[in-house]
């Protein structure tokens, strides 16, 4: 009998990944977050943890110690970036920091972090494919993109210094579908998409059953190391929009990234450039090592997409 | 329209437009056949006008399914746009430039190569001439990807038409995965400093990098072939370079051409100088192998008996052409 944690329950990964993983046979499912979530499925165990109190770090101990976790899924991130900077930095880094001290502490043997391909952060620098072993240069207008980037050198070098832990690391890239839903797809739901005049990068997609096939693989087998959970196949951002059937609205950038309110960025408390830039340069990461580990995904790019919108058009039949 | 993919709208507007026509023939044909007798001509004439309208329609969607670009390949390279824009170059090529070709049977055409040439002219003209001539003479799965230099990148409209039409950032990762997967790959050593020397200095060849060229080759196992292109240089003729309004636009600095900025954008179009694209022996080291790859004097040699030569095809060239402009 496995035990298996995840933190973040309440997030589209977590929740989904423990419903997968409850309905095995041979997997005990623990949840942990701040808020117990409706509806809960009967085979997960709900524990009630904040990873914003400075106390966090005991309280995970204790629960890994008494529930004897042996895999840990570290999701407790947010969804899209918020207006509350230090609330993000909080949960995000430090509370991926407490959750280390926890594992450390109970002598957890499997970590699983979930981390998102845009901490390479889009430079025009980049190579066309990004390999895992590409330094994460991240991106510094967009906040919770540098949390993630911390995050990764904290569990990396926690990872140096506990080498009784075999950890992974799974870089997903945009994720769309047909339930999945962020601060992405909600730009691409526009009628009227603005882009950056000009600009027409690659862009990477994945379908939400493949990446939590990723997860679901990577908390149940023994694959050490960093993944790119990415779908194979890119689309440029003119092809995206055309075959959802969106107006793209160019926008000259130094306009667009003197805007300070923009309607589709005021919610996240960065600049233009902290989500715009990623539709200005490419960030495309090579998946060849994801998929030899956890197998070839169900979708390409074009798939993904196609499977996101033909639910979406669902939708508007109401 | 036989290129274009089902179901993204093409299949509605021909559906839509195959009743108006049915209705629209119907309407013109009721007025005759209750006048009866002499509507027969009429009919015909009625008749055409409709397929005027449908030959428009076919002719304005496949207008609009040109920029529709179906599927790219995994470095943004797009066929449509390729073939939709392959009349200009065409023209630029056999008319405007008038291109030489020579010792193309140096080429292997039956695996892919490490071309080699001195790089000239702000815009990658040579490289696009150089991967119409190739795939012209040996089909378009041979079509090398020329690599532009980082600058050419952070351009708007330059860097999506560029990647479009086969164009790769220039770097180690992009040209292993290119040679790798079987693709050739067109290197200009010189980078910026070719690109970016004055007019003064044409066809003098400037250091050819760090042997990066001739490392990936020798890594990937693939020939080396040495070009020259000689007259992408009048193209652009630089004649001097500004400094401090480059630094406040962010670019690493701004040309002064015969006809940019005077003309605007009309700058960006090139002159028509006389080209010579001459192909020399391919440099075939012995074996391929990771070992030769790293060996720094190897490398640093070859590299510069490929710069000789380059050097000395482009000589040659520059006797076989009898003037700038003929």
């Amino acid at each position: 009998m496995t035990t298996i944690a995840i933190t973040g329950l309440r997030t589209f990964l977590g929740r989904r990944l423990a419903e997968r993983l409850a309905s095995e046979a041979g997997l005990r499912l623990v949840g942990l977050d701040r808020l117990r979530p409706h509806g809960l499925a009967a085979g997960i165990r709900f524990r009630e943890v904040d990873l914003t109190r400075p106390d966090a770090g005991s309280t995970l101990a204790d629960v890994f110690h008494k529930e004897d976790v042996d895999v840990v899924v570290h999701l407790a991130f947010r969804r899209e970036p918020t207006p509350d900077l230090d609330g993000d930095h909080e949960l995000e880094t430090i509370g991926s920091l407490h959750l280390l001290h926890a594992c450390a502490g109970a002598g957890v043997p499997r970590l699983v972090v979930g981390s998102t391909t845009m901490v390479y952060g889009p430079h025009p620098d980049n190579p066309n494919y990004l390999s895992e072993n590409h330094p994460l240069r991240g991106h510094p207008p967009a906040h919770c993109v540098q949390n993630r980037v911390e995050t990764e050198r904290l569990v990396a070098d926690w990872a140096a210094r506990h080498p009784g832990t075999a950890v992974t690391v799974l870089r997903p890239c945009w994720i769309v579908g047909p339930t999945y839903r962020d601060a992405v797809t909600r730009y691409f739901g526009r009628q009227i998409v603005p882009t950056l005049m000009g600009y027409d990068p690659l862009l990477q997609l994945v379908h939400e059953e493949d990446c939590l096939d990723a997860f679901a693989r990577a908390a149940t087998g023994h694959h050490p190391g960093v993944f790119n959970v990415v779908a194979p196949g890119v689309l440029p951002l003119s092809t995206v929009l055309r075959t959802a059937g969106k107006r793209p609205m160019p926008v000259p950038t130094p306009i667009l990234y003197r805007l300070r309110a923009y309607p589709s960025q005021a919610q996240t408390g960065d600049r233009p450039e902290g989500f715009y830039d990623y539709l200005r340069y490419l960030w495309v990461a090579d998946g060849k090592r994801g998929w030899e580990a956890f197998g070839r995904p169900l979708y390409t790019t074009r798939e993904a997409w196609m499977a996101a919108i033909s639910a979406e058009r669902m939708r508007s039949y109401r | 329209m036989s290129e274009t993919k089902p179901g993204e709208g093409g299949e509605l507007w021909s559906e839509a437009l195959a009743g108006l026509r049915s209705e629209l023939r119907r309407r013109l044909a009721s007025p005759d056949a209750r006048e009866g007798g002499d509507g027969g001509a009429e009919e015909t004439e009625h008749f055409d006008w409709v397929a005027l309208a449908e030959d428009l329609r076919r002719r304005l969607g496949q207008f609009g399914m040109r920029e529709r670009s179906g599927e790219v390949d995994d470095f943004g390279l797009d066929p449509e746009t390729i073939r939709s824009a392959r009349p200009l170059f065409r023209l630029l090529r056999k008319r405007w430039w008038r291109i030489e070709v020579i010792g193309l049977e140096h080429v292997p055409a039956d695996r892919p190569v490490m071309f080699v040439a001195n790089h000239s002219g702000l815009l990658p003209w040579d490289g696009l001439a150089l991967a119409e001539t190739i795939e012209e003479a040996h089909g378009p799965a041979r079509r090398p990807r020329f690599l532009i230099a980082d600058w050419l990148i952070t351009l708007p409209f330059v860097q999506p038409a560029l990647a479009r039409l086969g164009g790769v950032r220039a770097c180690r990762e992009n040209a292993e995965r290119l040679l790798a997967t079987g693709r050739s790959v067109v290197a200009f050593p010189e980078g910026v400093k070719g690109a970016a020397k004055t007019f003064r200095d044409r066809y003098r060849l400037q250091r050819f990098g760090r042997g990066g060229a001739v490392r990936l080759a020798l890594a990937a196992g693939v020939p080396i072939v040495p070009v020259a292109i000689v007259g992408a240089e009048e193209t652009h003729p630089i004649l001097f370079k500004l400094g401090a309004p480059a630094r406040l636009l962010g670019l690493p600095f701004l040309p002064v051409t015969p006809t940019f900025p005077w003309f605007g954008p009309l700058g960006a179009l090139p002159l028509p100088s006389k080209w010579v694209i001459s192909f020399g022996e391919p440099l075939a080291p012995a074996g391929p192998g990771a070992a030769q790859a790293d060996d720094d004097l190897l490398v640093a040699r070859l590299t510069e008996e490929l710069r000789a030569e380059v050097q000395r095809l482009v000589k040659e060239a520059l006797a076989i052409r009898q003037g700038v402009f003929a």
